[in-house]
């Protein structure tokens, strides 16, 4: 990849150039990641989106190495967290710790955790304490880390990508409802298939491993990645979208809520009064318009359509439904649900 | 600067071409309301027309009731149909997105549009959809200029075109009665006969000749059903109300008046003569004889000298043999009235009328006493038979009944025949006697 031909920091790119980066970042990522090409694409919608992501998946997906291969392909720093159960805080965020200084005095010096870099893995997160995880939220929310008092800032683009392993439950912690909410995105991988099974085993059996190039530039990455963000907010979004948006949130919100009171969801669906205990909350929205409007770039518009707003809400919107055990005896799970609020709410469209 | 006012005309050809799809749109709608509308009246209209042809007084006004029922229903659903088909320029904003596969672009265009801090892509967004404008033309998003409403409504018309000819070939025969050209004529056993109350929906239409007796007979039983008819209760009169302006409808309906219906003559027979099956007390003899309206009969037995005037203009009905209307004159003489009665009394006639062409020499005048004096006149022409009674009474043919549940009455068809001893009646034509009789028949009568 040629440095020249990435976007300049300095001037307004345009809707071709999101999408010519946007490609050419998918298209390093899948030198290393056979198949997955809708989770790439909603990983690399999420960092443009300035959000995180949940990559939930089985053993052996390629979880870890999508996340090393996103990190090289945007030429940013890289971390990586290993959750077990025995890891406190002060692991992540970082601690103050005694240091003596040549002169001999001792003062309390800032470690920084792993937390302070421009991407973070934390896989298998669901195997730390529910406080451990919880040490992320403020990291994940604000961009900020505070300890003992004092408040560090992170230097943006700041992407976390969670894992989850939803087969060993053994000696696992749920995430709590409010981690779960600060993921913009939950990807979910899946087992390739036999081409794709064959094509990974050539790419990593070989002599050769695939070497991924950096789009960006190691001292501009950073603020071209700043600038294709804030392209992404000048996407127009016209307000029968934003109502579309909101009543889509709304419509997973059972109607007996105790969160929701007197109001009613402005659409009935069945499978939601029946089997969610907690609908998704206005992060849900908002996760619906900023993945749309990366859509609507990556399709060369300038406005959000109801497409765009469908297409993302099963990513953001299925780890926001907390279901009942009405759900979970029937077999139900929030992707379904997800699928009933659609079919529901397109009835309503202008 | 340039580029600015560029933007602005695209902009203002958008919202143009926005505007011409909702004109197209809300014209569709429009036109979708007028047609359906008139859709359902014509084909209500053409209903009612063939239910009054077709059905009876209140099967019409059940008929009609349902289809204006089902015709308001159905033009009130097609009102809200076309307010919901009406769009606003936001709505045709979004039908043309939809139509035009423009993913959003016209309804952020129209919404955004006033908005005073726009995106530096707008002018990409206007420009994006100015291309695509031959995408969202008019005639691209909504190519029919004309509602399919309209096929509803040259239905309506096609149906209403079949279906009243058929209607009218398939007429009640109620109604059929008296549209028919000539005038029926049933021969009907008294006995035989069921007598109610007419329906006041129906024009007296139907004219009632028998010999006095039967006569007698069958004013007998009008007087019965007439007390059962005032012994009903609210609903039937309602009843009869709802008859009255369903025919009254039907009649409007159809153009046709039952006036205008040649009569429909019943004769009556009585095969057991002798036999009072009434029991009530004659008002015929006793000369106050009414219809069940309340109008005098108008030929009644005891009609008196005006028997024949009111149908003078009728052709004979019948007329009976002399030896018959001796009989006829027995069964007169053997009524309570007292024979040889000077008194005033109706339907006791005077000799004078026996040769007296004038008013009404009706059977009554047979009595024994009468004056010789009044035995000559002139010659008339009065209508053979008019020693019969005649009584047009209101009623006709139907197939309904006045009392729900009760059977349906179709008159009988009672033609008794003639033993060998036995001659089918004949007119019998009046003439002047000759001078040179006339004393010798004096003698006879004065003896």
């Amino acid at each position: 990849m040629s440095e020249a031909e990435a976007i300049s920091a300095t001037e307004q790119p345009s809707i071709a150039d999101f999408a010519r980066t946007f490609r050419r970042i998918q298209a390093e990522i899948h030198k290393v990641i056979i198949g997955h090409e809708q989770a790439v694409e909603e990983l690399l919608s999420a960092l443009f989106a300035g959000g995180h992501v949940l990559i939930e998946g089985v053993p052996g997906t390629g979880k870890t190495t999508l996340v090393k291969t996103l990190g090289l392909a945007l030429n940013l720093s890289f971390n990586r967290i290993q959750f077990t159960v025995d890891l406190m805080p002060a692991d992540i965020t970082g601690t103050r710790v005694i240091m003596s200084s040549i002169e001999g005095r001792r003062e309390f010096s800032f470690q920084p955790g792993p937390v302070f870099c421009h991407i973070l893995l934390g896989d298998e997160i669901n195997r730390a304490t529910p406080k451990t995880q919880s040490a992320l939220l403020e990291a994940m929310a604000e961009l900020q880390v505070t300890v003992g008092g004092v408040t560090y800032p992170l230097t943006p683009p700041y992407f976390v990508m969670a894992t989850l392993n939803p087969i060993e439950m053994e000696g696992t912690y749920p995430l709590p409802e409010a981690q779960l909410d600060r993921f913009l995105f939950k990807v979910r991988l899946s087992y390739p298939g036999e081409d794709e099974m064959v094509r990974i085993i050539g790419s990593t059996t070989g002599p050769e491993e695939a070497g991924v190039q950096p789009v960006f530039a190691a001292d501009e990455a950073s603020a071209q990645i700043e600038t294709l963000k804030h392209l992404v907010r000048e996407v127009m979004v016209a307000p029968p979208l934003q109502q579309y948006a909101a009543r889509m949130v709304r419509a997973t919100q059972p109607e007996n809520s105790r969160i929701l009171g007197d109001l009613h969801a402005p659409v009935h669906v069945d499978a939601v009064n029946r089997y969610v205990s907690f609908g998704s909350s206005p992060r849900g929205a908002q996760a619906l318009i900023m993945g749309g409007k990366i859509r609507a770039l990556l399709d060369g518009r300038a406005n959000l359509s109801y497409d765009d707003l469908e297409q993302v809400a099963p990513a953001a919107l299925e780890h926001r439904i907390m279901l009942n055990y009405a759900a979970h005896s029937d077999g139900v799970d929030a992707a379904r649900v997800v699928e009933q609020v659609l079919k529901a709410v397109r009835q309503t469209r202008t | 600067m340039a580029e600015i006012r560029r933007d602005e005309q695209k902009l203002w050809l958008i919202l143009f071409q926005i505007r011409g799809v909702r004109v197209r749109l809300n014209s569709l709608a429009l036109q979708h309301w007028i047609f359906s509308t008139m859709a359902f009246m014509t084909g209500g209209a053409a209903l009612i027309f063939g239910a009054a042809l077709m059905l009876g007084p209140l099967a019409f006004l059940s008929a009609t009731a349902v289809i204006v029922l089902f015709g308001l229903a159905g033009i009130i659903r097609e009102t809200r149909a076309a307010l919901r088909q009406r769009v606003n320029p936001l709505k045709a904003a979004a039908i043309a997105d939809d139509r035009g596969a423009l993913k959003g672009r016209l309804t952020t265009v129209l919404t955004l549009a006033q908005t005073p801090r726009l995106s530096p892509l707008w002018s990409y967004l206007v420009e994006d959809t100015y291309s695509l404008r031959n995408d969202f033309e008019p005639a691209r998003i909504e190519p029919r200029w004309v509602s399919r409403s309209i096929f509803a409504l040259l239905g309506a018309c096609l149906a209403a075109a079949l279906l009243i000819p058929f209607a009218r070939m398939h007429r009640a025969p109620g109604v059929q009665a008296g549209g028919s050209g000539e005038a029926g004529q049933i021969v009907a056993d008294i006995g035989n006969l069921e007598v109610r109350p007419a329906d006041p929906a129906l024009e007296p239409n139907a004219e009632v000749y028998a010999d006095p007796e039967t006569l007698r007979k069958l004013e007998d039983k009008l007087a019965g059903a007439q007390n059962q008819d005032n012994d009903k209760s609210e609903l039937g009169r309602w009843m009869n109300k709802a008859r009255n302006l369903a025919g009254g409808l039907q009649n409007q309906l159809t153009g046709e008046k039952a006036a205008n219906h040649p009569p429909v003559r019943l004769k009556l027979t009585d095969r057991n003569p002798g036999t009072d099956k009434g029991g009530t007390p004659s008002r015929a003899q006793s000369g106050k004889g009414r219809d069940e309206t309340g109008k005098p009969l108008a030929n009644s037995q005891g009609g008196g000298g005006n028997s024949s005037s009111a149908h003078s203009s009728q052709p004979p009905v019948a007329s009976i043999p002399g030896q018959q209307a001796d009989q006829l004159a027995q069964n007169q003489g053997t009524s309570p009235q007292a024979p040889g009665s000077d008194t005033a009394q109706p339907g006791q006639g005077d000799l004078q009328n026996l040769f007296d062409g004038g008013s009404g020499g009706g059977g009554s005048s047979h009595g024994s006493g009468s004056d010789p004096r009044n035995l000559f006149g002139q010659a008339s022409s009065q209508p053979l038979g008019s020693d019969n009674f005649k009584i047009t009474i209101e009623a006709e043919p139907s197939d309904e009944s006045s009392t729900p549940g009760a059977p349906t009455y179709v008159p009988p068809k009672v033609r008794v025949p003639l033993n060998s001893n036995q001659y089918p009646d004949e007119p019998l034509a009046r003439a002047a006697v000759p001078a040179a009789d006339q004393m010798t028949i004096k003698r006879v009568f004065e003896r």
